[in-house]
């Protein structure tokens, strides 16, 4: 819709320009099909997300088990959430393990993304194979990931003698996360590739020929051309990468459903287990904690990346 | 199959939506094919759920014969439907065939179950087993579920290793330690313990020590009165009743195989159906998956003794499956006759021998299972405990708790832990 509003204003711009009278009634009157277009989602985002959500703040002021008897509490639940230590620590974990795990995904995707876009053999053949995690499942690639960290690695450790891995990577209540953290960047890496090759494609060549006549290094180059030039869309991969790893849940679930002990258990999946659990009214409290935090992250990013080079 | 949490989720991506959107869609446009109910022609179709894997082709095959036996009723089974999400719809199943622990509590304490009181069946069962539904779940007046099967849950031991290595059945912890040196120097674990999942440490090791050396129905009963403080203060709490069983955990643990931390369940029924270890600490769903892989194992049972005093012996049992219909339901009647149907004598004892569980009713002929009959002097002395891990609500990861203690944490702070959860919990609840 921004892309037809601006097209809008331009013309009504140009228009006004000509013909200085009619000014302001001309980008007014919008045509009525626009707004039949916006009705079915409108109504569904109505109907699927903010009613929900809106029950969910409702149910959150109450000791609801989701159905049945219930009553008032007032802020009780939120009282208890936050002298909780497993939810504080699920807050913890999530928000250490998404900023590990962004700094990862970004660093990795990037270099990978020089490669694939410098002048090697079988480009094409390389950029699908890598591209490929993408399209598996989240809880496929955490139990093939989980078979290997229970038994391939540790049989492989015992077999070279090296001590530290030979027993399974993900019943260390300490290093468990580094696993997760692991399994995620293979899943994420791949699109966070494709924007940054699309970025490095977008920088055009002729600089690159003018810093190399002028003397620049490869590091150079990287340093001084590469990176500016493409630093909206490392801004877009960290902010959107983070987005999404504050959310994880499935390759949480098929890896370590938590453990060892809770030491793995993140926001989403402490929410979800409301629902399975009759803890409803307790994790509605703590989705609608969660609604404001990403809230904020949302307001941070449209910030951040408006008149920027946007995508 | 991408377990998503169904929450109104910010940040949801737009193709998540889409999907949304397009479930949503189809789900109206289903809902307006789904006929109202089928009683035209004079005979009522009743849902019934039953979802414990294990069962569900025997109990089709009961469904059949109920409908040979009559023609007013059909029953449709249904083993998919998610349990909360259907209350909540308001349309849970007119017959539920489930597990009896903390995943009722909800239903039973909300007063989503109608009474059965008035039914026969209710009179014929068992006494000393109504207190198990009782401290599990209950709503003041009613009969809201009719226990269907007991499971007991004790020691399964490899009766040819015990022999080999003269060791006799322990009914003393000082025993216990003793068989399990015995084995330890011969080169066998003592123990398969599969802490990867997290399940087998709840309902193995921890219930069986604690309810070994705690009165756990009473321990409960203090606790709930204690109110929304319970900490190392008050005059009941986790840290001070369950330290001496958890450092008895934490001993026998140290008797386990060595790569317990990273084995399941599957690797378990694996490892000591092929005699790996001695003993295992697993309830009898895990008889049939271990005959699986060995059919002519000579497993016996014993409860796992925790203190010096032999009295003290008692079996883990739970009430694995109990009949209860919803007040939701618009067939009660129907649904009645069914559960009439499932609690005739013949059809529930054999039930209850072919799936290694004990019966409900007082006429409950003893089991003749050959793996069971250590247990059968306790069951008829009503030697038997509730695991704590069923008790504790389901809002506290205690199964998580105890996979902490068996992977090396100390118990104290996981204690500290649990106290402090069951007062949050007392006060929000």
């Amino acid at each position: 819709m921004t892309l037809l509003d601006r097209n809008e204003n331009d013309m009504a711009v140009v228009t006004s320009a000509r013909t200085g009278a009619k000014k302001r009634t001309s980008h007014r009157r919008v045509d009525k099909t626009f707004y039949a277009f916006l009705l079915p989602g409108l109504v569904l985002f109505t109907l699927a997300i903010t009613l929900p959500a809106v029950m969910g703040i409702f149910y959150s002021f109450t000791n609801s088990v989701g159905f049945g008897e219930f009553s008032f509490t007032g802020f009780i639940n939120y009282i208890a959430l936050f002298s909780d230590p497993s939810i504080r620590s699920a807050y913890g974990f999530t928000i250490g393990f998404a900023l590990v795990t962004v700094a990862v995904v970004n660093a990795v995707a990037f270099l990978l993304a020089i490669g694939l876009t410098a002048r090697i053999r079988a480009k094409v053949a390389m950029r699908a194979v890598f591209v490929l995690p993408m399209v598996v499942s989240g809880i496929v690639i955490a139990y093939a990931f989980n078979f290997l960290f229970s038994n391939s690695i540790p049989a492989a450790a015992n077999a070279l003698g090296f001590g530290p891995l030979e027993s399974s990577l993900l019943a260390n209540p300490n290093w468990a996360w580094v696993a997760i953290v692991i399994v995620t960047a293979w899943q994420a890496i791949p699109s966070t590739i494709l924007i940054y090759i699309a970025g490095i494609l977008a920088i055009p060549s002729d600089v690159y020929e003018a810093a190399a006549l002028d003397g620049a290094s490869a590091g150079r180059q990287l340093r001084s051309i590469t990176v500016p030039l493409t630093a909206g869309y490392i801004l877009i991969n960290v902010i959107i990468g983070f987005k999404n790893f504050l959310n994880s849940y499935d390759i949480i679930v098929g890896l370590t459903n938590g453990g060892p002990g809770t030491s793995t258990t993140s926001i989403a999946m402490s929410i979800f287990q409301g629902f399975t659990n009759g803890d409803y009214a307790y994790q509605m409290a703590n989705a609608t904690i969660f609604f404001l935090i990403a809230i904020v992250i949302a307001l941070l990013q449209l910030r951040t990346t408006r008149g920027r080079a946007s995508l | 199959m991408n377990p998503k949490p169904p929450l109104p989720v910010p940040g949801l991506s737009r193709r998540s939506f889409l999907i949304g959107a397009g479930a949503l869609g189809a789900g109206f446009a289903l809902a307006g094919c789904a006929a109202p109910g089928g009683s035209a022609s004079g005979v009522t179709e009743i849902s019934f759920y039953v979802s414990k894997p294990e069962v569900i082709g025997y109990f089709d095959t009961l469904i059949a014969k109920f409908h040979k036996s009559q023609a007013r009723v059909r029953v449709v089974r249904d083993s998919t439907s998610n349990m909360s999400a259907d209350f909540v719809r308001n349309s849970p199943p007119d017959l539920g065939c489930w597990n009896y622990n903390f995943s009722v509590v909800e239903f039973v304490e909300r007063g989503a179950l109608s009474d059965l009181g008035d039914m026969p069946e209710a009179a014929t069962i068992n006494p000393d087993i109504k207190p198990l539904l009782k401290e599990t779940a209950d709503y003041p007046g009613r009969t809201s579920a009719i226990p269907y099967s007991l499971t007991a849950a004790s020691v399964l031991y490899n009766k040819d290793l015990f022999t080999k290595y003269g060791v006799a059945v322990p009914t003393t912890y000082d025993d216990l330690v003793a068989a399990c040196e015995t084995f330890q120097k011969a080169g066998i674990a003592p123990f398969f313990n599969t802490y990867k999942d997290t399940w087998t440490i709840a309902q193995g090791l921890f219930d069986y020590t604690i309810g070994g050396m705690v009165d756990v129905p009473d321990f409960f009963k203090r606790l709930r009165a204690e109110g929304t403080k319970v900490d190392a203060a008050s005059s009941v709490s986790f840290q001070k009743d369950f330290r001496s069983a958890m450092d008895r955990m934490v001993q026998l643990g140290s008797y386990a195989n060595k790569n317990a931390a990273s084995r399941g369940y599957g690797d378990g029924n694996l490892a000591f159906a092929k005699g790996e270890a001695a003993m295992y600490l697993q309830g009898p769903w895990a008889l049939n998956e271990i005959a699986k892989t060995n059919a002519k194992m000579n497993v016996g049972t014993f409860p796992l003794p925790v203190t010096n005093d032999p009295k003290d012996l008692k079996v883990r049992v739970n009430v694995d499956l109990a009949l209860w219909i919803p007040e939701a339901s618009k067939k009660k009647e129907a649904a009645r006759s069914f559960l009439s149907f499932l609690m005739q004598p013949e059809i529930q004892n054999t039930y209850n021998a072919d799936n290694n569980a004990f019966g409900t009713t007082k006429n409950a002929p003893p089991t003749t299972n050959p793996a069971l009959v250590g247990m059968q002097k306790y069951y008829d002395d009503a030697a038997f405990y509730l695991g704590a891990s069923q008790i504790i609500p389901s809002e506290i990861p205690v199964a998580n708790y105890a996979q902490s203690i068996a992977l090396g944490s100390k118990p104290e702070p996981v204690l500290r832990q649990l106290d402090g959860d069951w007062s949050r919990l007392a006060l929000r609840s």
